[in-house]
């Protein structure tokens, strides 16, 4: 998949896991992200719809090195042993291939992230629109470079409004990492092991109100404010741009 | 499960709205809190919470092990959480699983901080006894005996006083090992380490029933709520964790107001709770 | 290893027919139908009742006439003494729990409550042998509590055979030497037994005796549960009329 033009060369360049920057230099004022980018700088989003034929929906997002392909299922019928609901079921999955970080990983389910990723688009979904059955949402990280849960989310959420599942708005989502003074938007991986405190944010831009926000690390309340400002913008920004793709897809499928 | 009619959800939802609350409380009051230390003498240290008809128990258990190799100078924690279904006969088998991994991981975001280590309750650097090779591995279990809402709060508190309540044993390192040998340790039965609870933040949940939002939800009242969110607040009114829960949005100027009035309510919350467990630690001693 | 010293102290201190100490509460658990905390020394567990009320699980529901009684018995991370994260349902809880509901069962009078399903959790909070009998004397209490019509109370003993003694109410110590461990569960006022387990091997003579001694300290359990009752009665009564 090809990044947006105007990057720096995409060849993948494996970082050694060894190699550990020390934390103190992201306190200097004249430290530069190890991308390049600017403190307040996302980095270039690129998304696609219909990434897999045998799901209902499915998209894929890549944002620098953080790859990943979400799947949506149904609505379909909610197994047997569930009891009787007269609103739809969200049954979110997230997992991690093995060669998604830099040690060869068990490839596992998240757990955490399933959960998050569950509270997170629940209250966008009008559930109500589909009672008795189920939709699973089946996230699956094939390269993790940091910020993987807020790429999840978005993504997730486009694959949602590609399966034509109703909701109130696209969820995007957006982090930002505290590294001493300093605000990071969209951190990558290195950025985020050494991180004082971060912060995520799950929106619904459109309709201007929060679905899921987790702090984690100290934070002061100026900062914190700050922080969830930088995301909403954020947010409304990556809206847009997946607003583009949606429509490009739409108009694509016409011709 | 709750099961409620509809003329009893409007009357928490009308009592809310006029800060009356179905048990005489107004929006922002806490249940009576009581705090005993010392239940599991087995344990390094424990504490049981109720608040209301909620009853947690936290113990804290310390053990030997080795530092990872990444952090070389600091102990680790682990922090696990249980439903009995003595609390809920849903929790039965399996059934408590997902609830226990939610509250494990909102207390772990709270209470042990970002990976850098800021924020966090516990001073790490403190449980290790030689660098890169020993260190002291806590491991803080929670059980929930009996529910009546606002669970994370009330294992904040618990595990808060039963950090309080441990004793680590002082340990000496036999002089002599070589370097690349694993040293020698003696602990000392006599001799205990406390811990300094002073930075342990408490955990505020605020939760959102119609346009108002309450502290210290029943269960009932949390079975009309539209979101609620747990914040971790400590001495200096930092915050150290944040989570929310419940499917609907909120507005952001929402959130910011919640974070002040969590502020605010969380120095009630600190206050009394250090006169509790100092409280229950005087009577232990004297029993 | 000497259990008994030659003075006739066991470890603990106590004499070889000596109790722990006894410690109940009642309605710990206030959302629970009828709840009870039961201690024998440093042995401590919760009991929870829920019920009677409809049968969740038709499937389970194999007899229409009487109520269907089911069990669940949990220990915490940090009930003994060296913590290991068990996960739940292994063998050992699975036994326990049935062993549990199998006594309960007896006494209950489940042909009162047709289409009905009684469920008992016990939780340990903290193991120091005899973890069994005190689940069963808890789950007494808390069945009383609830009100759930019974015949008799069943309340459970242990008692072993070490260093040619019978010990009544083995700790964790003692149970684990490697002795024969005997644990009754009786129906005092029928004088009947409904549990009877044992391990290790005894001569039959040794064994009527240690077997004895289970039976008297069932009984002292017993007057001591009828005690807590009649005082948590005296309360529940002074509660009314205030």
């Amino acid at each position: 998949m090809a990044a947006k033009p105007g990057t720096a060369s995409t060849t993948y360049s494996p970082v050694d896991p060894t190699h550990k920057t020390k934390p103190s230099i992201f306190t200097d004022s004249d430290w530069v992200r190890p991308d390049s980018r600017g403190f307040q700088q996302c980095r270039p989003a690129f998304f696609r719809t219909g990434a897999v034929n045998s799901a209902s929906g499915s998209a894929y997002a890549e944002f620098g090195n953080t790859k990943v392909i979400v799947s949506v299922f149904g609505p379909r019928e909610s197994k047997k042993a569930m009891m009787y609901s007269d609103v739809g079921r969200l049954n979110c999955n997230v997992s991690y291939t093995t060669f998604a970080t830099h040690v060869r990983g068990q490839g596992s389910d998240n757990k955490e992230f399933s959960s998050m990723l569950h509270k997170a688009l629940e209250g966008a979904i009008i559930l109500e629109s589909f009672p008795k059955t189920t939709v699973d949402v089946f996230a699956l990280v094939l390269e993790s470079g940091g910020s993987d849960l807020p790429v999840v989310i978005s993504c997730a959420s486009l694959a949602l409004a590609d399966a034509g599942i109703m909701m109130y708005d696209l969820v995007t989502s957006v982090s930002v990492s505290c590294l001493g003074k300093n605000l990071l938007i969209d951190p990558i991986l290195e950025e985020e092991s050494c991180q004082d405190g971060s912060l995520m944010i799950a929106c619904m831009p459109s309709r201007y109100e929060v679905t899921q926000l987790t702090v984690t690390g100290e934070l002061s309340a100026p900062n914190l404010s700050e922080a969830m400002q930088l995301c909403l913008d954020a947010c409304a920004k990556l809206a847009q741009i997946m607003r583009s793709c949606l429509k490009e897809a739409a108009s694509a499928a016409e011709e | 499960m709750v099961g409620l009619s509809e003329g009893e959800k409007e009357f928490i939802k009308g009592g809310i709205a006029q800060d009356l609350r179905s048990d005489g409380r107004k929006r922002y009051t806490y249940r009576p809190i009581y705090v005993e230390t010392g239940v599991i003498p087995q344990a390094n240290g424990s504490a049981r919470v109720r608040l209301g008809a909620t009853d947690v128990i936290a113990s804290v258990k310390a053990e030997l092990g080795k530092p990872s190799a990444l952090q070389p100078d600091k102990g680790k924690v682990a922090l696990f959480i249980d439903c009995s279904p003595t609390a809920e006969p849903t929790f039965e088998g399996r059934g408590g699983e997902e609830l226990s991994a939610e509250l494990s991981s909102a207390l772990q975001r709270c209470l042990l901080g970002s990976k850098s280590g800021a924020g966090a309750g516990i001073d790490l650097s403190s449980l290790i006894v030689v660098e890169g090779k020993v260190c002291w591995d806590l491991y803080i279990d929670g059980l929930v005996i009996s529910s009546d809402g606002n669970l994370l709060d009330a294992l904040g508190a618990a595990i808060k006083a039963a950090l309080s309540n441990t004793g680590i044993p002082t340990v000496h390192v036999v002089a002599g090992a070589s370097n690349d040998e694993q040293p020698e340790v003696d602990i000392s039965d006599e001799e205990f380490l406390h811990f300094d609870t002073s930075g342990v933040p408490v955990i505020v949940t605020l939760t959102k029933v119609g346009k108002h939002y309450i502290v210290d939800a029943t269960s009932e009242e949390e079975s009309q709520m539209s979101s609620a969110v747990s914040i971790s607040i400590n001495r200096q009114g930092h915050i150290c964790g944040m989570t929310k829960r419940g499917g609907s949005g909120i507005d952001p100027s929402v959130i910011l107001d919640m974070i002040s009035v969590a502020n605010f309510v969380s120095r009630q919350l600190i206050e009394k709770l250090d006169s509790e467990i100092s409280a229950a630690e005087a009577n232990e001693e004297d029993s | 290893m000497e259990f008994v010293s030659p003075e006739g102290l066991r470890l603990d201190g106590r004499r070889p027919t000596e109790m722990r100490q006894l410690r109940a509460e009642i309605g710990v658990v206030s959302k629970a139908d009828g709840s009870a905390m039961f201690e024998m020394g440093n042995t401590k567990v919760i009991a929870a009742v829920y019920g009677p009320r409809e049968v969740q699980n038709k499937g389970q529901q194999i007899n229409n006439d009487h109520a269907l009684v089911r069990c669940e018995y949990s220990m915490a991370n940090f009930s003994t003494g060296d913590r290991v994260r068990k996960p739940k349902g292994d063998r050992r809880s699975i036994e326990i729990s049935l062993v549990i509901r199998q006594t309960m069962e007896a006494c209950i009078m489940t042909h009162l409550m047709p289409r009905s399903q009684i469920d008992i959790f016990v939780q340990v909070l903290q193991a120091d042998g005899g973890t069994r009998s005190a689940c069963i004397n808890a789950a007494t209490l808390a069945l009383a509590d609830a009100g759930i019509p019974m015949c008799d109370l069943v309340t459970s003993c242990s008692a072993g055979y070490l260093n040619s003694t019978p010990l009544l109410d083995l700790n964790y110590i003692e149970d684990s030497a490697g002795g024969a461990d005997v644990t009754v569960g009786i129906l005092p006022t029928l004088d009947k037994v409904t549990l009877l387990q044992m391990d290790a091997k005894l001569p039959t003579n040794i064994f009527e005796d240690v077997m004895q001694l289970a039976t008297e300290g069932c009984k002292a359990i017993a007057n001591y549960i009828r005690e807590m009752l009649a005082e948590n009665t005296k309360q529940l009564e002074f509660r009314r009329d205030s």
